[in-house]
């Protein structure tokens, strides 16, 4: 009865092509997500540090990588993707495929990853930066041992909420691209409308978006030195 | 040695330019618990900030041990501030990290090896009494607790100066008692000079040696404790120091004598001495009296019956050594 059911709904494609379709996705995504914060994350804090008040201020230069990932930022994806054909061509020798499309949620993530570091980065307490400074810590050793470690369970956040982004974009990056879940099921609904397939797809993808959401919240819960264990005191005292 | 010669800090802004501090200068000698009181927005934070140039100056120098600060390159500036620690209102402790590590912080700038750097953090633990809280997170701390971590931070590079910023002003009152009581301990047992910042009379009184009142971005009136103490000069210190003495002073009619008690004559009943030598009936208007380091400091106006028994009453206080003046 079950496997009937499986039978049925996989269909056309089979349980293989849907895990594959999933694999591919999860694949795009987390070294899209990875190559992302690669860049994305030394810009973001640039774009901290060197803001007029960071630890660093040097206007002119946090004013134009502000403009350029505000551009980024700014073109819809779907359109991005088409006007990256001759960059990706130039850069990864092909428009089309995994590493075509890699390049293309790159391009895409790196800019939004830059504004999640920076907003997450700000949050840090203006006064524990100053004492770090009064310790004669220099701005390397600020960035290192102060924004990032401080920062760090904002970054998770911010971390998650950008890979499931990504998640969105790979979706539709793989209708001109190349595969995952998204290019299935695009395809599938233009070429034989298989509601059921369509379907499938959704639900896997909303229950890949849920994982990286659980996981990334709960690592974010846990490392969070003034949460966790503000949590654990309240159980202890409750138990008392 | 820290010395601040005419001092000037301009803020920039639309409407104009802001003034936060103007020609000050201030010395404090080595050893010294110098306190730099005012009002909120006097200008306090900013001044000690251009101490170790986490504000810099818009003029005027900064000499430590005779160096001066505005003048050094940026690598020498990090390494004199790691020989100036700092502490702070709100605790600045690294969130994220354990109290140890918080402690071994400083360490890590400045490259200790690791060893040496475990022995010190044990040490200084020891020193603000929170050694078995080596492994807690500054968010399972107290108030307190947390200003003695920043304390054990600040002192961990062994410092010739600490610079608090209003310290405990976070605190209350029992807390900021035993923190100033270890600032104490810190300044007599190890030779720091520290540098107070605060709004709070009871912190110069209890630790401070020197003291400079700030009013409206510049100094008001300095010196010594105890005399800024016995005869505040400027309107704002007799403010600071004695809020209540002039309300009670407008009340009264008669002759009145304000008896300034600078730590002389600690054990003597005087009021009761005075009655009984001049046999005349003194009337207390005010009294406002601190016992500091056992000795008495304080103010207390006495009226007078009107008479020749002024004169005897003034000859009898000369003789006994205690100061006093006439109030009007």
């Amino acid at each position: 009865m079950q496997s009937l059911l499986l039978s049925k709904l996989f269909g056309q494609l089979g349980a293989t092509g849907f895990l594959e379709g999933l694999g591919i996705t999860l694949y795009h995504t987390v070294i899209s997500a990875a190559f992302a914060y690669l860049l994305g994350l030394p810009l973001g804090i640039l774009l901290c540090v060197t803001d007029r008040g960071g630890i660093r201020p040097i206007v002119w230069l946090n004013k134009i990588v502000g403009f350029l990932v505000n551009i980024l930022r700014s073109i819809p994806f779907i359109i991005l993707m088409v006007a990256l054909i001759p960059a990706a061509r130039a850069i990864v020798g092909t428009s089309i495929g995994d590493e075509a499309m890699i390049f293309m949620l790159v391009v895409a993530a790196t800019p939004y990853v830059a504004r999640m570091v920076e907003s997450s980065v700000k949050e840090v307490d203006k006064g524990v930066i100053e004492a770090a400074r009064a310790m004669g810590t220099g701005t390397f050793g600020i960035i290192c041992k102060v924004l990032i470690p401080e920062a760090k369970p904002s970054l998770i956040v911010g971390a998650v909420i950008s890979t499931v982004t990504i998640v969105g974009y790979s979706a539709m990056a793989g209708t001109i691209a190349g595969g995952g879940l998204g290019a299935i099921a695009v395809t599938k609904a233009r070429t034989s409308n298989a509601q059921d397939v369509i379907w499938l797809c959704v639900a896997l993808i909303v229950i890949l978006v849920q994982v990286i959401q659980e996981v990334g919240m709960y690592l974010a819960k846990r490392l969070d030195k003034r949460i966790a264990r503000n949590h654990k005191n309240k159980k202890i005292k409750e138990k008392e | 040695m820290i010395e601040l010669r005419h001092i000037g800090k301009i803020y920039p802004s639309s409407g104009g330019d802001v003034v936060a501090l103007e020609d000050i200068s201030l010395t404090i000698p080595d050893g010294a618990v110098f306190g730099i009181i005012g009002l909120s927005g006097a200008g306090k934070s900013t001044l000690v900030r251009c101490i170790n140039l986490l504000e810099r100056p818009t003029s005027g120098q900064v000499l430590i041990d005779g160096e001066d600060l505005t003048k050094v390159k940026k690598k020498r500036l990090l390494e004199i501030r790691r020989g100036i620690g700092m502490i702070f209102q709100n605790f600045n402790l690294l969130e994220q990290r354990t109290v140890e590590a918080n402690v071994r912080f400083p360490l890590e700038i400045a490259h200790v090896p690791r060893a040496e750097a475990k022995e010190r953090i044990a040490n200084l633990l020891d020193l603000v009494g929170l050694s078995e809280k080596a492994k807690a997170y500054p968010s399972e701390l107290s108030g307190g607790q947390k200003q003695r971590v920043a304390i054990a931070r600040a002192l961990a590079l062994n410092p010739k100066y600490l610079l608090c910023d209003e310290a405990t002003s976070a605190l209350d009152p029992n807390t900021t008692t035993s923190i100033l009581q270890l600032l104490k301990e810190i300044n007599q047992t190890l030779g720091v000079t520290i540098v107070v910042i605060t709004h709070e009379m009871r912190v110069v009184e209890s630790i401070c040696t020197d003291v400079a009142v700030i009013d409206r971005s510049r100094i008001a009136e300095q010196g010594k404790v105890a005399d800024v103490f016995s005869f505040p000069r400027s309107e704002i210190a007799k403010e600071l120091i004695i809020p209540n003495l002039i309300r009670s002073l407008q009340n009264a009619g008669g002759k009145k004598l304000r008896l300034v008690f600078n730590g002389e004559e600690a054990d003597m009943p005087i009021i009761s001495a005075l009655a009984m030598a001049c046999g005349v009936a003194v009337n207390i208007l005010y009294a406002d009296t601190k016992n500091i380091d056992n000795k008495t400091y304080g103010h207390m106006v006495i009226s007078l019956p009107e008479g020749e028994t002024e004169e005897t009453v003034k000859r009898f206080l000369t003789q006994k050594n205690v100061v006093f003046k006439e109030e009007i």
